[in-house]
């Protein structure tokens, strides 16, 4: 099984090079993420100051749920004002970095976790209104909750990629991420199926699975989603939805991080997994189609007329 | 291959060198051709009846293989189809998926029809030209092999493409 990074590798390793010690040179190179992301390093002023800028194709939604205040709290003294055409910038001054081994790479980790980040506000927002909620709900009893504690937080919709989105939802006792994915082929919308319903399989037959969060697919919108806009249900089954309920345990602190990033590759594990599955079937197939070759070429009589030649090296067919 | 499996395919096997007993026939209507009559049906008097081979009526797909057969044999050719079971959606994918891969390497198999009879998943072209180079026995034994090996083939696959996960 492979499991995706949650850094930017390519980002990474451009800042290794520059963070070793290695004389300065100019930069400028444009680096895409999953989910149409885009990056661009440059030394704009100096060949030892780097800007790092982000393009989110979402970024407003992004900054509605708080991605400003999380990537301050982040990024805090390297923010510079974005640069043009892109939503948010950090800069690096080569001359002025952490002493410590361990502090460079530290932020080299950071600044290649930029779309992670950014991408992580309203899965904060939502886990920390879901703290709220629970403790306001301790306090009823279920029958006597008042509407909001009971309902939970609203919808939060992040449009990430063209088509497909994914919505968060706090209440009281759980957070529900709904992620909403197109196939655009048949046999993708069936592998998908297959695969999603392993999930679902997966955590019930597997003993030590049952303290995952719960999967749920379908092909309607969820009623979690009831009445949010820009709901495009055709009704044609191209859009599924796939569910995760993540349950106290899951939002301790401690976890919170690592099922943020887990939760943002999801997708393209998702769709890695099609494309491999696909790619296997392919090499199977060639496979048994050679044997069936092999089968078939024993059919052919062996002490097949093979075309003779004279001494002098002429050949010359026999008229039958 | 199972034991319960062995009379089904003896059958087909008998069946299939008894329809393979052809030879050239040039065609009746157009001078200086030569056709596969069952591809053509010029004439009825060519075409002998074909024969389907399966448990009973009802369950064509599930005669012990889920793959039957389906023989139409002419003066001159016999074309023989075949249906692979598809129980759901993923079946109905890698079926497709392998019955067109094949296809498209029809070229290197020289039996092979370029597109399936209308009704069934995969066809096989059997002229006299090929009865003539080729060894009738080993190309009866090719089809059964063919047979039970495709629907092993997709069962596997479906196996696998859970097993990634």
């Amino acid at each position: 099984m492979l499991l995706l990074d949650y850094q930017n590798v390519l980002i990474q390793s451009l800042l290794t090079e520059r963070f070793s010690g290695a004389p300065p040179a100019s930069i400028d190179q444009v680096v895409s993420d999953f989910d149409g992301v885009t990056f661009h390093l440059s030394t704009p002023e100096s060949k030892t100051k780097i800007l790092i800028s982000i393009n989110v194709k979402c970024f407003k939604e992004l900054v509605q749920y708080g991605a400003q205040e999380v990537l301050e709290r982040e990024y805090g003294p390297y923010i510079v004002t974005p640069e043009p055409g892109y939503d948010f910038s950090v800069q690096v001054d080569l001359e002025n970095l952490p002493a410590e081994e361990e502090a460079r790479e530290e932020l080299i980790m950071k600044l290649a976790l930029l779309k992670r980040n950014a991408m992580a506000a309203p899965f904060e927002r939502a886990f920390d209104e879901f703290t709220k909620l629970a403790e306001e709900a301790s306090q009823y009893t279920s029958e006597s909750a008042p509407q909001g504690v009971k309902e939970g937080g609203d919808v939060m919709a992040i449009h990430y990629r063209e088509e497909e989105a994914i919505y968060i939802k706090a209440s009281w006792d759980r957070v529900t991420v709904i992620f909403s994915t197109v196939f655009r082929e048949e046999t993708d919308r069936i592998f998908g199926k297959v695969f999603l319903q392993e999930f679902v399989d997966a955590r019930r037959r597997v003993v030590t699975l049952q303290n995952a969060p719960q999967v749920l697919f379908r092909s309607d919108p969820p009623l979690e989603l009831e009445g949010v806009p820009g709901l495009n249900n055709t009704g044609e089954g191209e859009i599924s939805y796939v569910t995760f309920v993540l349950f106290p345990r899951h939002l301790t602190p401690q976890r919170r991080y690592e099922n943020i990033s887990h939760i943002q590759t999801f997708r393209d594990y998702f769709h890695y997994h099609i494309k491999a599955s696909k790619a296997y079937i392919h090499t199977r197939m060639r496979k048994r189609t050679a044997d069936f070759l092999q089968v078939l070429n024993r059919a052919r009589p062996e002490n097949e007329e093979r075309e003779r030649k004279t001494a002098s090296g002429r050949t010359f067919r026999v008229q039958s | 291959m199972s034991q319960s499996l062995r009379p089904y395919l003896q059958c087909c096997r008998s069946s299939l060198t008894a329809a393979l007993a052809i030879s050239n026939f040039a065609s009746q209507t157009s001078e200086r051709h030569n056709v596969p009559e069952i591809e053509a049906k010029s004439s009825p008097e060519l075409i002998l009846n074909p024969i389907t081979i399966s448990r009973n009526e009802h369950e064509k797909l599930y005669s012990g293989l889920t793959c039957y057969p389906d023989i139409e044999p002419s003066v001159n050719s016999v074309r023989i189809s075949l249906s692979i079971k598809q129980a759901d959606e993923i079946e109905k994918v890698l079926v497709h998926k392998f019955t067109r891969f094949l296809q498209q390497r029809a070229e290197s198999f020289f039996i092979l029809r370029r597109k399936p009879v209308k009704g069934y998943d995969i066809s096989f072209l059997v002229t006299n030209y090929h009865t003539e180079h080729l060894l009738k026995h080993q190309l009866v034994e090719f089809i059964i092999t063919f047979m039970e090996e495709v629907d092993k083939e997709v069962s596997e696959m479906k196996l696998f493409v859970r097993i990634p996960c």
